[in-house]
């Protein structure tokens, strides 16, 4: 009796452990997939699919994917599986980039956890371009096919430097403008059509004497906050902003622009016109919503954010044109991390979610600036006219913005570096710091970290 | 036990392999083995490979290439390290010390008087240490917001508004109240099961004797309540070393949020390394010198207390 028992415990006691080692094993994602189509075959006619049979066109696929901020892709990909009924597509979205890069690079590293498809920032670009052996290279696939259709600068952020790596599709373009609040522009007896606000600011120097105007006769601010006020000039930079794109070294400190930037922001600091709120703070919405600020400058996927931020002020928000050029903030690439079972469908997909209906799609709803330059003479993209924005017609100004467009190297740590600064100008506006001393502190916190590059 | 070493090996294989003993004992083996094969997994091989990757330049997604000391190298000569080890230590005192007295005398309040809510109040000083620290720390940066509850309050008494989510002060403060709200509650708990612990008729023995509430505290009270003492320094001490949460959430952007560090701590500074910054490195570096701290907190808080325990056990014998 004892013996049994004993044999008895024993077993369960393997068995539990095995099943605990199962956890933390290789979970295939295939595998994964291959229980899902199961269950969803099951309640369907047909008899489910056998194992291995990954490859068969009519299988069901299940694809994961990844977006970024605020686009449409999830109505899109909607759309898509209506098309295709043999492909479900999970959409998981999130709003913070560094989260979302992050997110991927421990997935990858830990070689599990990757979704089929992501949509990956120009500004995290450089990190992933270097792990060729981690993406599925979109040229096999047959990019190449499509290559003509875009923007060449663009697809070019997303190639190996010969060309015969390509690690995603590209999807919009971020070509900054300046949006602004009409009835401000009115109040404070400025012109408040596109051309003439335009032209009542095209240097530098006419914004802040416009704006420290706007701020004496108003009480307002004229600019929302130091970020974008800094960004706006930061991305008018020629070439590269704080990496060299010949060797990788920091140059932020000797690149005249940054510096600019930097001064110009300060100026409006110490003038009184920019005011103090936090970039995608509640505060900052509501500042959009009840007009305490004349301008946002920002991208052309900031008008999708201004939307949302500002449903109370619609009609009363127009376009104009950045002084002295424009810069390119953001637009984002599609890629298909290795990890994923289905590379053809996948792919299928994304080239399909980036054909030119639907980057005009995604113009019409979310402000997605097309990366495809043969819609910026189409008819249906020019003559759309925005309800929100007065009924301007606002392909044009973004149209007019990219044709502005330099495109510049950024490097893998753009975005920590970037925060040194900014976070010196907050010191100045909040700490009522020393901006020279803040400066000099910026730079040297950027040089220890570029040190570990 | 000394076998005799003259025994012939054959009279040994003769004997079955699995006897009644061997079975015994592998089935206890067996049943204990779970954890001991969990913690090599996800405990003791993580540990290693920490310390392996401290030697190595890797960024997650491309090969490790040996670099040697040079990331111990690097963190060491970075200011913002420095600052995120005063801050620890700082916000540490600032969180722990407080709250150790404070929880001694909510325990002993509640073991003398209050008798008739004893299980209620009990329920809530645990509370807070089974809440969310996400959703606490949210709700406490909305308290402590530049138009918070806080600063509304402080208005009301005349005192200035303070920056508590940029000031060097007002970080602090506002993490350190954090950390009090939740684990003061937990440590009173643990007095108070040490206090029921103390015999009754200590107290009554002492009555007799004449000794007032005073003496008592402090003749019987604290010196049998030493051990939970100890333990209650020794695992908020080690707590505060490992300040994570609170700071990340509360100041955002990775808990280096505010502008000019004065939030970031050890954890969050490591953690920024890693994956903000993608140096897993100089994040494995910085683990492996937060690991050092904390032996060495343990040991100077064991030293502490073992000199103290032998004044009270040389007065007792």
């Amino acid at each position: 009796m004892k013996k049994v028992k004993n044999l008895a415990l024993t077993l369960v006691s393997i068995m539990l452990m095995s099943s605990l080692a199962a956890c933390g094993g290789n979970n295939n994602g295939g595998n994964k997939a291959a229980e899902g189509n199961t269950g969803n075959n099951a309640a369907s006619t047909n008899a489910p699919a056998t194992e291995g049979a990954n490859t068969e066109p009519a299988e069901k696929v299940e694809l994961s994917f990844w977006t970024l901020g605020n686009v449409n892709y999830e109505e899109l990909a909607t759309e898509y599986t209506k098309e295709h009924p043999n492909v479900t597509i999970k959409v998981q979205n999130t709003g913070d980039q560094t989260a979302h890069h992050n997110n991927l690079t421990t997935a990858l590293s830990a070689g599990s956890g990757a979704p089929d498809i992501f949509q990956l920032e120009i500004g995290f670009m450089e990190r992933f371009l270097g792990a060729q052996d981690k993406f599925y290279n979109l040229n096999d696939l047959g990019a190449k096919d499509i290559q003509a259709n875009y923007l060449d600068w663009k697809w070019k952020q997303a190639s190996s430097i010969d060309g015969s790596f390509q690690l995603g599709l590209p999807t919009d373009i971020g070509p900054t403008v300046v949006y602004y609040r009409t009835d401000l522009a009115e109040a404070a007896g400025l012109p408040s059509d596109p051309e003439g606000f335009s032209a009542a600011i095209d240097t530098w120097d006419k914004f802040a004497t416009v704006a420290k105007a706007f701020k004496e006769k108003t009480g307002k601010y004229f600019s929302d906050l130091t970020d974008l006020t800094y960004n706006a000039l930061r991305d008018q930079s020629a070439d590269e902003i704080y990496f060299s794109k010949a060797d990788g070294t920091f140059i932020g400190d000797t690149n005249p622009q940054v510096k600019k930037a930097y001064d110009f922001t300060v100026k409006g600091i110490q003038e009184g016109w920019i005011s103090n709120v936090m970039l995608w703070s509640p505060e900052w919405g509501q500042g959009m919503n009840d007009g305490s600020f004349a301008v946002v400058m920002g991208p052309a996927w900031m008008a999708g954010n201004i939307k949302s931020n500002a449903p109370d002020s619609s009609g009363k928000w127009k376009i104009a044109q950045l002084p002295e050029g424009a810069g390119n903030w953001g637009g984002s690439f599609i890629t298909l991390p290795k990890e994923g079972k289905h590379p053809k469908e996948a792919y299928d997909f994304i080239q399909w979610l980036v054909n030119k209906d639907n980057q005009l799609e995604s113009f019409k709803t979310k402000g997605l600036m097309p990366s495809i330059p043969a819609l910026y003479e189409d008819p249906a993209f020019v003559d759309f006219k925005d309800d929100f924005f007065g009924g301007q017609q606002t392909a044009v100004e973004f149209g007019k913005a990219a044709n502005r467009v330099k495109p510049v190297y950024y490097g893998p740590l753009h975005d920590q570096t970037d925060t040194f600064f900014k976070n010196a100008l907050k010191n100045v506006l909040e700490k009522k710091a020393d901006p020279a001393k803040e400066w000099e502190d910026a730079v040297k916190q950027s040089k220890t970290l570029a040190e570990r590059g | 036990m000394a076998e005799p070493v003259l025994a012939s090996p054959h009279a040994e294989s003769k004997r079955p392999f699995l006897t009644e003993q061997r079975r015994s004992r592998f089935t206890a083996y067996t049943f204990i083995s779970p954890f001991f094969i969990l913690f090599s997994i996800f405990g003791l091989y993580p540990i290693f490979f920490t310390f392996y990757l401290s030697f190595f330049k890797w960024d997650a997604l491309g090969p490790m290439k040996y670099v040697g000391f040079k990331n111990y190298d690097l963190i060491t000569s970075d200011p913002t390290f420095w600052i995120s080890f005063s801050n620890t230590l700082i916000m540490g005192l600032m969180g722990t010390v407080p709250q150790v007295f404070l929880a001694l005398l909510l325990a002993v309040l509640l073991h003398s008087g209050m008798t008739r809510f004893k299980k209620t109040f009990r329920i809530l000083y645990f509370m807070p240490n089974i809440t969310s620290i996400v959703a606490v720390t949210l709700v406490f940066s909305t308290l402590f917001g530049n138009n918070g509850m806080i600063n509304w309050l402080l208005n009301g008494i005349g005192v200035e508004s303070m920056a508590f989510n940029s000031g060097w002060w007002g970080v602090k403060i506002a993490i350190s109240t954090m950390v009090m709200w939740r684990w003061t509650g937990y440590n009173a708990i643990l007095f108070l099961s040490g206090l029921q612990s103390i015999p009754m008729d200590l107290y009554e023995s002492a009555r007799i004797d004449g000794a007032n509430r005073r003496q008592q505290l402090f003749s019987i009270t604290l010196p049998l309540l030493k051990p939970f003492i100890i333990f209650v320094t020794l695992q908020s001490t080690i707590g505060a070393l490992q300040l994570f949460t609170e700071p990340y959430v509360f100041l955002g952007q990775s808990g280096t949020g505010s502008t000019r560090q004065e939030g970031i701590t050890m954890v969050t500074y490591l953690y920024s390394e890693a994956f903000r910054n993608g140096f897993f490195g100089t994040a494995a570096a910085t683990a492996v010198l937060l690991f050092l701290v904390t032996i060495l907190f343990s040991v100077l808080n064991m030293l502490i207390s073992r000199s103290g325990s032998r004044e009270t056990g040389g007065k007792k014998a």
